[in-house]
């Protein structure tokens, strides 16, 4: 704009600091990282020659189940973070602007609790002798009395915990008193994710629903069709772009969770991220490390692709313009 | 050599020319109108002159010195956007301030002068509220102040009350009039709305597709436009295509299919031959349910028509009227509307009828 | 149509969901005995509150030391990392809503993809790059990894404040005879500041709170707080300070964006002291 002859100039001078910056900081290490897996290990934790050995050895039964169980988790926390979020942006979007601003505020204000602390506070309350221990003991025994009182599903009985053999992870099917605690189980790891993620499932959906015409509703209502059916076919259709970002900014991080499973999964809930820690921290091998963290990008990457890929240009706008005014509430805590 | 003069400028976008060709004098002092539907380059023009895109072709001077290639901030043309651009930061007072601290005039001086000009545009009392404090039409008259107080050689105004009601509209024509007027400062004004550009302009141009069409008088451009688009876009008129069939003296004869012939003024003295388009304005028609007595010299041009739609307007009725296969639009001012007009109404035969005179013909090439 | 009722409940109680934890913090924050974690005596007796923890925090016990040393590293490392990130975001922002070509189109790529990067990826890859060049971690690489991770975040939230920004205003000053330095602080500046200021909060935020890349980078015994209290073992007796602590930092932390949100009401309405225009 204005002085023309200087604007490529002017441009160049503008750009750098950040371009430099996060080339050198944020491109150039990936490309290091994917480098690193194309060699091998020396016992002394350095990194050795150029070899396939790195990723012959994630052949390793290990590392499959441990993707899998990954991707599960991250995919239940994705399910639970939306359909809670769903109800809680919608009721916000409904309030007066004066009681929005509050809410919004009020749901963003736990993080200023470090985050650490707060997973040490649940953990506090999971201790075994804990009430919430004897909370998840009782819906336990509820289960397996209802479900042994229904003819043809049989309730195995094991001595383990079981792995979650239900798509929303709540429903362990067995239980042994002395050995099932919520500690240390893939059960505190959701709980807690859930936890921690759903203010970012809340907050864009919030935003998409903010400027959702709420007339429509009525319109919908108008021509007869029940609350449920109109919020399902009217509402969840005009925050679509809202609902997109809700799942991808639970489910990335959800997907590199590391904390949380440590603190809480113990030796139960493995998932990638621990495995790259410890390959790179604790035992050093730092091609191991290298190797799963490309694979971490990839189950990143692609369901951003396909989430591009899916909506069309106008609508990526949108979602982006979206995510610019998710950012601004988020960092004002709800205030504008 | 003029005040200030555009010498065959072109500006071009990729394979789009916004403007093409365009050559220009303003005289020092001037209100100058750039008129022209959006798309037709006169903001474009505007930014050139503000110093906000550089021509592709051609030179701009200013009194005589070449400014085509000086960034805006070196150029005393001032600009007042079409959404005032205040800086919403700052006070009224700070606002209108800018320029001067800017140039870093001494403080006294630019107190007197801010102080000055807040008094000329009646807004003393508000010098210390923020723009968003103000009402559109307190906004405008900033955003003038801010661009007049340290009198630059030109002010640019872009669409200024574009942004307005129309009660605030016409209060904000005589007040730019009077400032105008009270400054004598160039003001170079881009507008599309013909209204405006009438009622305070020195000179019109009128442009379209980036070619100046007109450049004249206003009355000059309503009264004898120079070509079917001037003729179109200043007002309403209905076009008779046709042909000139003979000369008479003063007036010819224009043959136009589906009419009789049509006698019209031939002021630019056309040879027999020409094609043309007659232009006559509605307000120069009368609709009457009996014929006119005939007139002395070239006669009036009678037309039968049938009343095909008619909306009541206050100060007139506007008439739609089918002569042949042809629309006429008739504007008939409602002095006598008791006395002595019979009552037209829907699907009534008629007699449409002007005067020679009231004609204006623009060629075809 | 009315507000569902449904609705209302699962936002209560998912409002209650997240702040179960504070409350637990502000309790736990009290416990007489930091082994147990317990209110009680063994025989189920109830035991009391104690402010022993705060009274350790405000003594500067010894046994907290390191706590607090970490905390401070936080603190410095958070203020460090804020400013950077404000002015690379600051730049980075305005580069990418002014122009529109190629460059800026990499430029955005980079900006955008730590975004959408788990922490944990970026922390390993500048792990590696740290491993490749050699560089002994510590208190500078925890700052670059800080700075690098909070850039992007600063130029989202000031590129939002862009979008409603009026281009013509900068036309305007430029127009007025500004030169690019002149209308950058006078006008582009003041209008972009509480997109900066809102940015540099989330900045803040993020890297007091980051214990994941820092885990990363942070070298042998340096330590910020988030990374101190995570390594403390499972019941370290210590706890209920750390508790202690927290509660003393989001009341302060609360009562300093009360007192902004405060002086921020109260400024556009007040009138500045008219200096001599009154004269006539």
């Amino acid at each position: 704009m204005g002085v023309r002859t200087e604007s490529h100039k002017t441009e160049w001078l503008t750009t750098l600091p950040s371009l430099a910056w996060l080339t050198l900081f944020f491109a150039v290490p990936a490309l290091i990282v994917l480098a690193f897996t194309f060699h091998g290990h020396t016992p002394n934790g350095g990194v050795g020659e150029w070899s396939l050995a790195t990723w012959k050895e994630l052949v390793d039964p290990d590392y499959p189940t441990i993707v899998w169980k990954t991707l599960r988790i991250s995919f239940q926390v994705t399910v639970w973070c939306i359909l809670l979020a769903l109800p809680c942006a919608y009721a916000i979007a409904r309030m007066g602007t004066r009681w929005r601003g509050v809410v919004a505020g009020a749901i963003m204000l736990p993080f200023w609790t470090s985050f650490v602390v707060r997973v040490f506070a649940w953990k506090t309350v999971m201790h075994p002798d804990g009430w919430l221990q004897a909370v998840y003991h009782g819906w336990l025994h509820a289960k397996l009395a209802l479900f042994s009182w229904i003819p043809g599903v049989s309730v195995p009985v094991l001595a383990d915990p079981p792995p979650g053999n239900c798509l929303l992870g709540f429903a362990h099917c067995a239980i042994d008193t002395a050995r099932t605690t919520i500690i240390d189980s893939e059960i505190a790891v959701v709980l807690v994710s859930v936890y921690t993620f759903l203010p970012f499932a809340i907050m864009p959906i919030y935003t998409a629903a903010e400027k959702f015409d709420f007339s429509l509703l009525e319109a919908a209502r108008d021509l007869g069709a029940k609350n449920f059916h109109a919020f399902r076919k009217i509402f969840v259709p005009g925050i679509w772009q809202g609902i997109v970002s809700a799942v991808l900014m639970v489910f990335i991080p959800a997907v590199g969770s590391y904390v949380i499973p440590q603190m809480l999964g113990g030796t139960n809930c493995v998932l990638i991220g621990n495995k790259i820690f410890m390959r790179a921290m604790q035992q050093r091998n730092i091609p191991h490390a290298s190797a799963l963290a490309t694979l971490m990008a990839a189950a990143v990457l692609v369901p951003l692709g396909l989430a591009a890929w899916w909506t069309r240009r106008a609508a990526a706008r949108d979602r982006r313009k979206l995510e610019l005014r998710t950012a601004q509430l988020m960092s004002t805590g709800g205030q504008r | 050599m003029a005040f200030l003069e555009f010498q065959d400028i072109s500006k071009q976008y990729g394979s789009v020319k916004a403007v093409d060709h365009v050559s220009l004098e303003v005289k020092q002092g001037e209100f100058f109108s750039l008129l022209g539907p959006s798309g037709c380059g006169k903001t474009t023009l505007l930014r050139m002159l503000g110093g906000f895109e550089r021509p592709t072709e051609g030179r701009i001077f200013l009194e005589g010195k070449d400014i085509t290639d000086l960034p805006p901030n070196q150029r005393r043309v001032h600009t007042v956007f079409q959404n005032y651009a205040l800086f919403p930061t700052m006070t009224i007072w700070d606002n209108i301030a800018f320029s001067l601290k800017v140039a870093k005039r001494p403080k006294k001086e630019t107190e007197e002068k801010v102080d000055a000009i807040l008094e000329m545009i009646q807004l003393g009392e508000h010098a210390w509220k923020y723009p968003n404090q103000l009402s559109g039409g307190q906004k405008q008259r900033v955003a003038i102040a801010r661009a007049l107080v340290d009198r630059p050689q030109v002010l640019l105004l872009d669409e200024p009350l574009a942004a307005l009601d129309l009660k605030l509209r016409q209060h904000m024509l005589i007040e730019l009039d009077t400032i105008h007027d009270q400054v004598g400062i160039t003001f170079i004004y881009v507008t599309h709305d013909q209204g405006e550009a009438m009622s305070l302009s020195d000179r019109i141009a009128v442009l379209n597709h980036g070619r100046v069409e007109q450049l004249d008088i206003p009355a000059k451009i309503y009264e004898a436009p120079a070509t079917r688009f001037v003729a179109s876009f200043i007002g309403d008129t209905n076009f008779f295509a046709g042909e000139i069939a003979a000369v008479r003296g003063d007036y010819c004869e224009i043959r136009s299919e589906g009419f009789p012939a049509i006698q019209a003024y031939n002021d630019k003295a056309l040879a027999a031959g020409q094609r043309v388009d007659l232009s006559v304005r509605p307000e120069k028609i009368r609709v009457t349910k009996t014929a006119p007595a005939a007139a002395k010299g070239p006669g009036l041009n009678v037309v039968k028509a049938t009343v095909q739609d008619i909306v009541y307007q206050g100060v007139y009725t506007k008439y739609w009227l089918k002569a042949g296969a042809r629309r006429i639009s008739v504007l008939e001012p409602h002095s006598r509307f008791l006395l002595d007009q019979e009552t037209i109404t829907w699907n009534d035969d008629v007699f449409v009828w002007w005067h020679p005179d009231d004609g204006y013909m623009v060629e075809v090439k | 149509m009315k507000r569902s009722f449904f609705s209302v409940v699962v936002l209560g109680l998912v409002l209650a969901f997240l702040y179960a934890p504070i409350v637990l913090v502000f309790v736990y924050a009290c416990v007489p005995n930091g082994s147990s974690m317990s209110f009680f005596r063994t025989d189920g007796s109830f035991i009391g509150f104690s402010a022993k923890w705060y009274q350790m925090i405000f003594r500067g016990d010894y046994a907290l030391k390191d706590l607090m040393q970490s905390l401070w590293l936080s603190l410095k490392v958070a203020g460090l990392a804020t400013l950077a990130s404000c002015v690379l975001g600051t730049t980075a922002a305005l580069a990418l809503h002014r122009w529109k070509g190629r460059l800026q189109s990499i430029h955005h790529a980079l900006v955008y993809l730590p975004l959408v990067m788990p922490d944990i990826l970026i922390g390993i890859s500048l792990l590696m790059l740290f491993v490749a060049l050699g560089v002994e971690c510590g208190f500078w690489t925890i700052l670059l990894a800080h700075v690098t991770f909070c850039v992007s975040y600063v130029v989202m939230t000031i590129l939002a404040r862009l979008q409603d920004f009026d281009d013509r205003i900068v036309e305007a000053a430029y127009d007025l005879g500004a030169g690019p330095w002149y209308s950058f602080f006078h006008v582009e500046l003041p209008l972009l500041m509480p997109g900066i200021i809102a940015g540099g909060l989330l900045a803040f935020t993020l890297s007091i709170d980051d214990v994941v890349i820092t885990s990363f980078v942070n070298g042998a015994g340096t330590n910020t707080f988030p990374t101190y209290v995570s390594s403390m073992v499972k019941h370290s007796k210590n706890l209920p300070a750390v508790f202690a602590l927290s509660t003393i930092m989001l009341v302060f932390t609360c009562a300093l964006v009360g007192l902004s949100k405060l002086v921020v009401r109260g400024q556009p309405q007040k009138p500045k002291e008219a200096k001599g225009t009154k004269g006539k």
